[in-house]
């Protein structure tokens, strides 16, 4: 097909490309320059080679950064399997199921900043978990929860996955409701029960919508800072116990004012994220072959 | 999109053709009913009890907000509802923190963003989806790319940026950058790919110009999708809190998180404050999740198709 040469195409696609320009290209090409030099932000940046990368390898709080940024990974596997579970539950014709469906989505909505407060309150060493505790006589004395380094890290994680069951779940919902009731029936005459219906049937029939959430909420937990900021008090946790990649960068940039140091673990964090998308483009195309 | 919402309805009239037969077994009726009272009654405890998991840190905060100050916060067993109710933090945090001023910036940053994002995003998205040019694939994967790329690499040159432009401390700082998302642009694209080509072809046989079958066919035919990337972006950007805390230093340009962030450290332990704040900031926005529901839903669910 053989067309004239036409602007209007790009004029179209101008704005877009002009924002993703500055706003996106521009920093990526800025954050590889300023990963090799030594800088404060205030005062022009000195060219030092790869002396943040070698800083990097050998400091130890990068290295718990970089772990903690990937044992929060397992709030995935976890969300997937309670906001299947979650749709399963709510995916049935009861009086007033969208009032519960309403109910379960009102994390998501209320912002990172307010839920963490919230559960700041539950978990504070004079907060409602502590009370309950003793109340039921399983502890004595209260525990200190948000400066315990043992327990600072799941807790953040717990609230993670408290305020994203409900949101995946709407999407598994309408997975679900795209599978042809006659799929069930055949199950429940092949024997099936209940449950094996849901392990033979829904399960297989959401699985584009497993691998999408797989997608998003494990690319989200490699990022998180929210969670972790509100917790522990902008902190990072006692000795360091729940900073996280993007948390340690906000930390240097903007705390510590090391920018060229941030800059390189922002760059750790671009390749971190590009061999996920790479693990996840190849798990996505095993996926395909379902329609 | 508006495939997927069909499918979904074709899907739903099968379900509802698919159970009566099984129904039609007239005699065992009444005892299938009995069983099905007490299954549903089941369900729903179960439905409460997540219920009550989601909701509880929410109403523990607005109990606590309401405990006047002869009311314990720390007690066992806990206490729930405050015996000397007061509003007294309320008038706490309304006097220290221009909580009005916080809402009003939210207002103003998350509609600016949401409108003008929609208006790249649609402008940028019918190229993509209903145009045949050259450099269409290349952009269109350089446009899929950038959604791989962590926002916050791009914190440090984009806070030089604000500086450059001159917009550092006040609301343009955190609009500017969030005009353009590509996950937006892919969405649009797959509405616009369901606008039929004849329609297209009529209205330029009868003279449109591409701008107007853009504005006046395939637009109002991608509506649907529009209002919920519209609303997606507007709940996100309310709820966007590190670019706008670093952008947003001075307390009369911060929006609500920011500000819900600030009163937290001002407060520090004056917890019945810091409840009140959060509960003043939080119902407005559960409230506008309430009045369009059904586009969240629908938009969630319409991700993954078209």
């Amino acid at each position: 097909m053989f067309r004239r040469f036409s602007a209007t195409p790009y004029l179209f696609l101008a704005p877009a490309l002009l924002l993703i320009a500055v706003f996106v290209v521009y920093p990526i090409g800025a954050v590889v320059f300023y990963s090799f030099t030594t800088w404060d932000i205030v005062r022009p940046p000195v060219l030092t080679g790869f002396s943040n990368y070698t800083a990097l390898v050998s400091d130890p709080t990068f290295w718990k950064a970089l772990t903690h940024s990937i044992i929060y990974l397992i709030v995935t596997p976890t969300i997937i399997a309670l906001s299947v579970v979650l749709a399963i539950v709510v995916n049935r014709k009861l009086r007033g199921i969208n009032i519960f469906r309403a109910l379960y989505f009102v994390p998501a909505v209320s912002g990172s900043i307010a839920i963490g407060i919230a559960w700041r309150f539950l978990f504070e060493r004079t907060g409602f978990i502590n009370s309950l505790l003793e109340t039921l006589g399983i502890i004595q004395t209260p525990i200190q929860w948000l400066s315990n380094p043992n327990t600072i890290l799941p807790i953040a994680m717990l609230l993670t996955i408290w305020a994203g069951v409900g949101y995946y779940s709407v999407i598994f919902v309408a997975g679900l409701q795209n599978i042809p009731e006659e799929l069930y029936d055949a199950a429940l005459i092949d024997g099936c029960n209940n449950l094996q219906k849901h392990w033979h049937v829904s399960l297989p029939g959401i699985r584009p919508q497993i691998v999408f959430v797989a997608v998003i909420s494990s690319l989200a937990a490699l990022k998180v800072f929210d969670e972790i900021y509100v917790l522990t008090g902008r902190t990072g946790g006692v000795l360091d116990s729940a900073t996280t990649i993007v948390f340690y960068l906000w930390q240097q940039a903007f705390v510590n004012e090391r920018a060229g140091y941030a800059a390189a673990i922002a760059i750790v964090l671009l390749a971190l994220t590009l061999a996920f998308s790479i693990l996840n483009v190849r798990f996505l195309e095993r996926g395909q072959e379902r329609p | 999109m508006a495939g997927a919402r069909l499918g979904a309805g074709a899907a739903g009239a099968v379900a509802e053709v698919g159970r009566p037969p099984l129904e039609l077994a007239a005699h065992r009726r009444p005892r299938l009913r009995a069983r099905q009272v007490a299954e549903n009654i089941g369900w729903y405890l179960i439905l409460s009890l997540i219920a009550l998991i989601t909701i509880f840190p929410f109403l523990w905060i607005v109990m606590t907000s309401l405990k006047g100050p002869q009311d314990l916060l720390f007690s066992t067993p806990p206490q729930l509802f405050p015996a000397h109710p007061s509003l007294a933090a309320y008038s706490t945090v309304l006097a220290a923190l221009p909580i009005p001023k916080f809402f009003l910036n939210s207002i103003v940053a998350s509609s600016l963003t949401t409108v003008f994002n929609v208006l790249v995003s649609a402008l940028a998205a019918y190229p993509l989806a209903k145009m045949r040019f050259r450099f269409r694939e290349p952009i269109f994967y350089l446009l899929l790319a950038t959604l791989i790329v962590p926002i916050q690499l791009t914190f440090i040159p984009s806070y030089l940026l604000a500086r450059f432009f001159g917009y550092y401390d006040s609301l343009p700082a955190i609009i500017w950058p969030s005009l353009a998302s590509a996950f937006n642009i892919f969405l649009m694209r797959q509405a616009f790919r369901g606008v039929p080509d004849e329609l297209i072809d009529a209205a330029r046989v009868d003279g449109a110009g591409d701008w107007r079958i853009w504005w006046q066919i395939a637009v109002p035919l991608v509506r649907p999708t529009i209002a919920t990337v519209a609303i997606f972006t507007f709940v996100t950007s309310w709820n966007d809190f590190l670019w706008p805390s670093l952008m947003l230093p001075t307390t009369v340009n911060k929006t609500l998180p920011v500000g819900l962030a600030a009163l937290q450290s001002y407060f520090s332990s004056d917890f019945r404050s810091i409840a009140a704040g959060v509960t003043m900031t939080v119902i407005p926005i559960l409230i506008f999740f309430v009045a369009l529901q059904r586009y969240f839903v629908r938009g969630l669910g319409g991700a993954l198709k078209g």
